[in-house]
């Protein structure tokens, strides 16, 4: 047959034809749909056999008990768990948000070693050797004493291996990182004497005076905060907040007193005095010096004086300090935001003395002084010569602030080695490039980081900690609970890479040292260690998951020296020049300190905080000269500057500028770093003295249209 | 080159000059093209909607073109079913433009899902309480009555008309056109107005919402009405265009101040009907939800009363004087204005009453939200405008399109 | 109106006096239903957060300045009338998205969902999210996905369901043992997850439940607006856009006057008459 043009032409129209009345049509419009409906880029989760197990959260002080469900074995979920003495039930959003953290882009997922300006990958052994063998030679030259630790906090059983670790090899350059357990512990030291803490009864007080301790933003233990705080509504109880700016707990509070960024003290000090000029305090046992601190107190802090210093109205002090002294039951709480950072003794003694003068010491419903939970016991560790004149030698500083400018102002290397664990100091403390300086001039920086952040980054050897979900680990929960609890993490899952419990590095390093330092960490691993130490309470610990060593109205009335305060000691002033008081403002869906907030976390903080990649500021409309909402403006401070935007909030003082606290991170995790500015870049340490602590609550600032 | 494809005896331009205009509308319509396989691709990411602005610059295009392209059924009923003859020297021109409205429609419907594959659910799965559904249904049989409506136009071609099935087919086509007709008349009403009923349902946007009859929201009504109000004057405007760029004559007069007559009455009547329901709408409905008028066009940075003026006055009550007063009516200066006027208000009102009721916020904490559409919208928003002046040049120069264009032109050559 | 004899109806209560704005109930959510998050989620408007928490001002001058959170997910709208046809279930075009008569909840099927977005449009509440983009996890991520809530694909919309998984898994239990399930044992998991109680969830239809305790719905409709219907009795409880007819199954509660009024619109010196009609506050927490 010969294809002509019409015939070509007919068949294919024939064909066309065939095709359409053919299923062939209606069978690819629907598979494709299907296809849609199972595209294989979108996962399908597998399913299978749901269980629940109990752990309890470490990403912060707070240590809730929580439970993570599993499917076969598999976390999918972590939630608050039910009857965990901290936090029963209800659980806060890093927490929920905890499995994003095994998973996070960020973690350092094997050793490493820094070879120039890059991180290499090494293995266990080699990296434990390496570690191992610069500690000897730091030995060898008879310098121990030039080995430090900063630890996140004091408490627990990590901290105490890292502080045996340097007993056996003779340093007694111990740090922690600033923390609210860490200021009520100091308070306590000072007020009531050394190994006491303080709590605070908020669940059962009907008239809470926060002295802008963010109750429901992350101060202390953050739940058990949120619950206390709830059921104020059913109490009648009534919280009034004392901040420059309307917090959460501001708005949540029965009362917001604005006051001027940092003379909480002041402020303190003026109801104390009102209390004693009308003889409504509750004479307690009182030393060193009452007449003294009496006399003192009401001439440095009478109302009108109060009033120039704090803004607020001399009359409203008197009618707050009546108002406070009459309630049934009222508690004074101390602690800007979290209480962690940028805090100073004297508005925490100053607190905690206005409690006292109010007899609300170990009173139902008010602070309690008790004795700091001493439920492990190592062995003596062994040391050899080396370690006992290193462990002679005298601390160099008294505080890891104080540390970072003692290094930084001193020409020969003050430390040479400092391991770092649990902590992010280069990112979390003020003026970030006098830390990360100071890190530099260390010749040898171990960090024991999960995340690979602005510390882990500047250290030559990182050993890389599993996450709270990977390991064993004791939790003890402080930071102002009115209760003591000893909880337990356990590993949820099998480390997701190739990291390893801290504490079993630091058994390893000292293992490969040999001798007495060896000798000291006879465990096989840390799971043994801590069974070991912690025999006392191991068999309801590992039973229950948690043990509840202190609870209820502790007895007696507890002394209070007010020796520190009839001194009088001078209030932290801020530093630089400027229009605006810049303030750190802690904001409960982001992390000041560490680990960094998730992608959830980062997810839901607000446009009005975060803008893209820009940090919004907060500025009172009447000090806005011009900005306009959303705009962009420069902040400057004699730290340094940086571009943010600018939103008009009726909720601030006119004159001080709020920034968040927990951005501007710049390791590498596109979905929580890279994005804002870190106000610790902006904002300086100002050390107070005696103390050792960094006050600085804020920076004087000018902002200006970008 | 391609005379012989040129119905016969009619003037056109050099091909390729035909082909250097095709080429430069053809870019613009390939950018589209680019923008439309971006979309699908990569997804609607490409676009700046997002999730307050769920319907946005694609759905009022949709709602436009078939507003304007509403002259194709308005026509056809009054040619077919009213008998008013004069009307056959612009009925296929109609068609073609309505054509041209719908099919772009169906390609803006199919790029703005974000499922283009199982689009058919809506067929397949359909909810028949959903004013979507019923337009996807009358708006896809419409489409194939268009269709069938074009179908004896294109058979008119000079060689295919040489084949003598498709010649008979052709006029046989002719001669049942009016039950097509009917047919599209129908569904036209029920899609252009369940594309009201589309926003007037929406009970929770006081914007929107608003009363009618059984289970048909006024803005029903109002929609069927004003496309077979403006969408004559599309026509014509298309109409005059064409003449302005072939410098022809291609339309009498008597049949243009015809249609242009019935359109003046359609909107004047339409505008009564719109400012009662605006009325009605401002001091009941809207009130009793807890919003004045003001809330509707106040504290923003576009929306304000000028939208409402410009709609309902300057582009509604306007064109249709225009357009009823004999005088200006056939006053060539006016009528175009007219018709654009017309043309710009039935858009407007399609762009009220799909984007500014996204852009009201409705709970008292909530805000106005503004949104630009990135180039691939307004780039796939543009494609059918090139589609359609590539399909217009296609069919004018190749089919007889304008039966009265050969006499007009004659007499025009006689007059010189 | 096709309604089962034993039909549930749940909704919540949301105390705003408790709500602390903390953000767990919206962690919780997006643990829970497998949400998917981007590099930037700083455009709200393209962020998908089925609970979402508004912040609400007094828009008074500093220092009489207050501030509200407002904790939003799905309304769960049983439409004018309480008929079952909310917002966006009347005019879902493909049935993707339907109103259960048995339990009062709207859910949403992503398999038939094909990305209108009509049902967005319709919904006053921005509780619907659409998929702008493919989900993507960093890698590792989806090892933590749950397998109760399928991720959802590109182009179709998504929102809070109350967890109706937690229901079913629930209804299976109880079926398993013959037996009704209890309050406790269906709780969404923005309701366990909330650190200040501020979230009470329950069967509307059960008076037993501290819901309806709480809320306790009126059965009839408003006469002033036959259109609403499960008005609370409590003076302190609210709807958003009540008004509208919507009939949401997620109420409000405040002792804060203003809290109250910006639950719904009103026009000038409107709310004074209707609060006054109502007896309910004079309060000026």
């Amino acid at each position: 047959m010969k294809i002509d043009r019409r015939s070509f032409l007919g068949l294919g129209l024939g064909a066309a034809a065939g095709i359409a009345v053919s299923p062939v049509g209606v069978k690819l419009t629907d598979d494709s749909s299907i296809w849609t409906q199972n595209w294989p880029w979108t996962p399908v989760p597998e399913d299978g056999e749901i269980t629940y197990d109990p752990s309890v959260c470490s990403l912060c002080p707070g240590s809730c008990g929580i439970s993570v469900r599993k499917i076969k074995g598999r976390p999918v979920k972590i939630e608050g768990a039910d009857g965990y003495p901290v936090n029963n039930g209800g659980a806060c959003l890093h927490g929920i948000a905890g499995l994003q953290y095994l998973y996070d882009p960020s973690r350092v997922k094997t050793p490493m070693r820094k070879n120039g300006n890059r991180f290499e990958a090494i293995s266990w052994e080699e990296a434990i050797s390496i570690v191992a063998g610069k500690l000897a030679d730091i030995r060898t030259d008879g310098a121990p004493e030039t080995l430090g630790v900063i630890t996140g906090s004091a408490a627990g059983s990590m901290p105490a291996l890292f502080k045996r670790f340097l007993d056996a090899f003779g340093s007694p350059n111990a740090y922690e990182m600033p923390s609210l357990e860490g200021n009520l512990q100091l308070t306590a030291a000072t007020l009531h004497g050394a190994g006491n803490t303080i709590g605070f009864d908020l669940e059962n007080s009907d008239f809470v005076l926060s002295f802008g301790a963010g109750i429901i933003e992350g101060w202390g233990s953050p739940v058990a905060c949120f619950k206390a705080n709830a059921s104020r509504k059913e109490r009648h109880a009534k919280l009034y907040q004392i901040e420059p700016r309307l917090s959460n707990t501001a708005a949540g509070a029965d009362k917001w007193i604005p006051i001027n960024p940092g003379t909480e003290a002041d402020l303190a000090l003026g109801l104390c005095a009102v209390l004693l000029s009308k003889n409504l305090f509750t004479q307690g046992n009182f030393t060193g010096g009452f007449q003294k601190f009496t006399a003192v107190i009401q001439k440095e802090y009478s109302p009108t004086r109060v009033e120039a210093s704090t803004g607020i109205p001399a009359a409203d002090i008197e009618a707050l300090a009546v108002a406070f002294a009459k309630a049934k039951a009222p508690v004074a709480v101390p602690g800007k935001g979290r209480g962690d950072h940028g805090q100073n003794l004297k508005e925490f003694a100053a607190v905690q003395t206005l409690n006292a003068l109010a007899g609300r010491l170990n009173q139902e419903g008010g602070a309690f002084v008790m004795a700091q939970p001493e439920y492990l016991s190592f062995p003596e560790a062994a040391m050899d010569e080396i370690a006992e004149a290193g462990a002679g030698k005298e601390k160099i500083a008294g505080s890891v602030n104080k540390l970072i400018e003692d290094i930084n102002g001193s020409d020969k290397p003050l430390l040479n080695a400092l391991f770092v664990h649990n902590a992010n100091p280069c990112y979390t403390l003020k003026n970030t490039q006098r830390v990360k300086d100071a890190f530099k001039k260390v010749p040898f920086v171990v960090s024991f980081s999960s995340f690979m952040d602005e510390t882990a980054m500047e250290a030559d050897v990182i050993l890389p900690a599993s996450t709270f979900l990977e390991r064993t680990e004791d939790v003890p929960a402080g930071a102002g609970l009115p209760k003591s609890v000893i909880g337990l993490a356990t590993p949820q899952v099998d480390p997701v890479f190739n990291t390893k419990n801290p504490g079993d590095a630091l058994i390893q390093v000292a293992q490969a040292m040999g001798g007495t330092i060896a000798e000291s960490f006879e465990w096989e691993t840390y799971d043994e260690c801590l069974e070991a130490v912690a025999a006392d309470i191991w068999d309801s610990l590992s039973e229950e998951g948690s043990v509840v060593v202190a609870e209820g109205v502790p007895e007696g009335t507890p002394a209070v020296d007010v020796s520190y305060l009839a001194a009088n000691p001078t209030s932290v002033e801020m530093k630089g020049e400027g229009d605006f008081t810049l303030v750190a403002i802690d904001n409960m869906r982001l992390t000041g300190t560490i680990p960094a907030a998730s992608p959830f976390a980062i997810k839901t903080v607000s446009d009005k905080v975060l803008s893209g990649t820009q940090t919004v500021v907060e500025i009172n409309p009447a000090s806005a000269k011009g900005l306009k909402d959303g705009g962009e403006a420069i902040i400057a401070t004699e730290q340094g500057e940086a571009k943010v935007k600018v939103n008009l909030n009726e909720g601030i003082m006119p004159g001080v500028i709020g920034m968040v606290k927990g951005l501007g991170h710049t390791f590498d995790n596109p979905y929580v770093a890279g994005k804002g500015v870190n106000v610790n870049d902006l904002i300086g340490p100002v050390i107070e003295p005696g103390s050792g602590l960094d006050a600085a609550f804020g920076i004087k600032a000018t902002l200006k249209k970008a | 080159m391609d005379s012989a494809l040129i119905p016969e005896g009619a003037k056109r331009c050099a091909f390729p000059k035909f082909m250097i205009g095709m080429a430069v509308v053809g870019a613009v319509l390939l950018w589209g093209v680019y923008a439309m396989f971006l979309c699908w691709f990569k997804g609607l990411n490409q676009t700046n909607m997002n999730d307050y602005y769920g319907f946005a610059l694609w759905i009022w295009a949709d709602l436009a073109v078939i507003a304007i392209g509403g002259g194709a059924f308005f026509t056809g009923l009054l040619k077919y079913i009213f008998k008013i003859d004069e009307l056959k020297n612009i009925i296929n021109f109609a068609v073609i433009i309505g054509f041209i409205c719908y099919s772009s429609a169906l390609l803006i419907l199919a790029i703005d899902i974000g499922q283009p594959l199982r689009g058919w659910f809506i067929f397949w799965h359909a909810n028949v309480h959903s004013m979507l559904t019923e337009v996807a249904f009358c708006l896809s049989c419409y489409f194939a009555v268009l269709t069938i409506e074009f179908i004896p136009n294109i058979l008119e071609n000079r060689q295919l008309n040489k084949v003598p099935f498709f010649h008979h087919l052709a006029h046989n086509m002719h001669g049942v056109m009016a039950i097509f007709a009917a047919t599209g008349a129908f569904l036209s009403f029920f899609h252009q107005g369940s594309l009201g009923g589309v926003a007037g349902v929406m009970f929770g946007r006081p914007f929107a919402v608003r009363e009618g009859l059984l289970i048909w929201p006024w803005t029903f009504f109002l929609f069927t009405w004003s496309a077979a109000a403006f969408g004559p004057c599309f026509t014509l405007l298309v109409t005059k265009i064409t003449e302005a760029i072939t410098g022809k004559k291609l339309v009498g007069d008597k049949t243009i101040h015809l249609l242009a007559k019935i359109a003046g009455w359609m909107i004047t009547t339409y505008m009564v009907a719109k400012i009662i329901d605006t009325i009605y709408w401002a001091t009941v409905t809207a009130p009793s939800l807890g919003f004045s008028l003001s809330h509707f066009y106040t504290n923003n940075a576009f929306y304000g009363y000028w939208i409402l003026i410009a709609e309902i006055l300057v582009c509604g009550v306007l064109p249709g004087i225009l357009l009823i007063m004999k005088s200006t009516r056939e006053n060539p200066t006016t009528r175009l204005v007219a018709i654009i006027l017309a043309t710009i208000g039935v858009c407007l009102n399609r762009w009220v009453m799909v984007l500014q009721i996204m852009a009201v916020p409705v709970m008292s904490f909530d805000t106005w939200a503004l949104y630009i559409p990135s180039w691939q919208e307004v780039a796939t928003t543009i494609l059918p405008v090139a589609y359609g002046i590539m399909l217009i040049a296609v069919a004018y120069r190749y089919l007889p399109v304008f039966p009265q264009e050969l006499e007009l032109n004659k007499s025009a050559k006689a007059a010189e | 109106m096709i309604q089962h004899e034993n039909a549930h109806k749940f909704g919540m209560v949301v105390d705003l006096d408790k709500c602390t704005g903390c953000g767990s109930c919206m962690v919780s959510c997006m643990a829970e239903n497998n949400v998917p998050f981007k590099e930037d989620e700083t455009r709200k408007k393209d962020s998908i957060t089925w609970m979402r928490v508004y912040k609400l001002t007094n828009g008074k001058p500093f220092p009489e300045t207050e501030v509200v959170y407002m904790p939003r997910p799905c309304q769960h709208c049983s439409g004018l009338g309480d008929h079952g046809h909310s917002p966006c279930v009347s005019v879902c075009p493909a049935t993707a998205t339907d109103y259960g008569y048995d339990t009062g909840i709207v859910s949403q099927i992503y398999t038939r969902c094909f990305g209108c977005r009509y049902c967005m449009g319709a919904c006053p509440y921005h509780a619907r999210y659409f998929n702008w983009w493919d989900p993507k996890w960093p890698e590792g991520q989806e090892n933590y996905l749950s397998p109760n809530v399928s991720p959802r694909m590109r182009g179709v919309v998504e929102k809070c369901s109350f967890c109706y998984h937690r229901y079913q898994l629930a209804r299976e239990k109880g079926y398993m043992e013959e037996r009704e399930i209890e309050e406790n044992e269906y709780q969404t998991a923005c309701t366990t997850a909330c650190p200040a109680g501020a979230i009470t969830f329950g069967d509307l239809n059960n008076p037993e439940h501290e819901v309806t305790k709480i809320v306790k719905p009126d059965p009839h409709p408003d006469p002033m607006n036959k259109n609403v219907v499960g008005k609370s009795r409590n003076p302190k409880v609210f709807r958003l856009l009540e008004r509208l007819g919507t009939n949401t199954k997620v109420y409000y509660m405040s002792e804060r006057e203003w809290v109250r009024k910006a639950g719904d619109n009103y026009l000038d010196g409107e709310w004074d008459k209707r609060k006054n009609h109502h007896g309910s506050s004079s309060d000026h927490g």
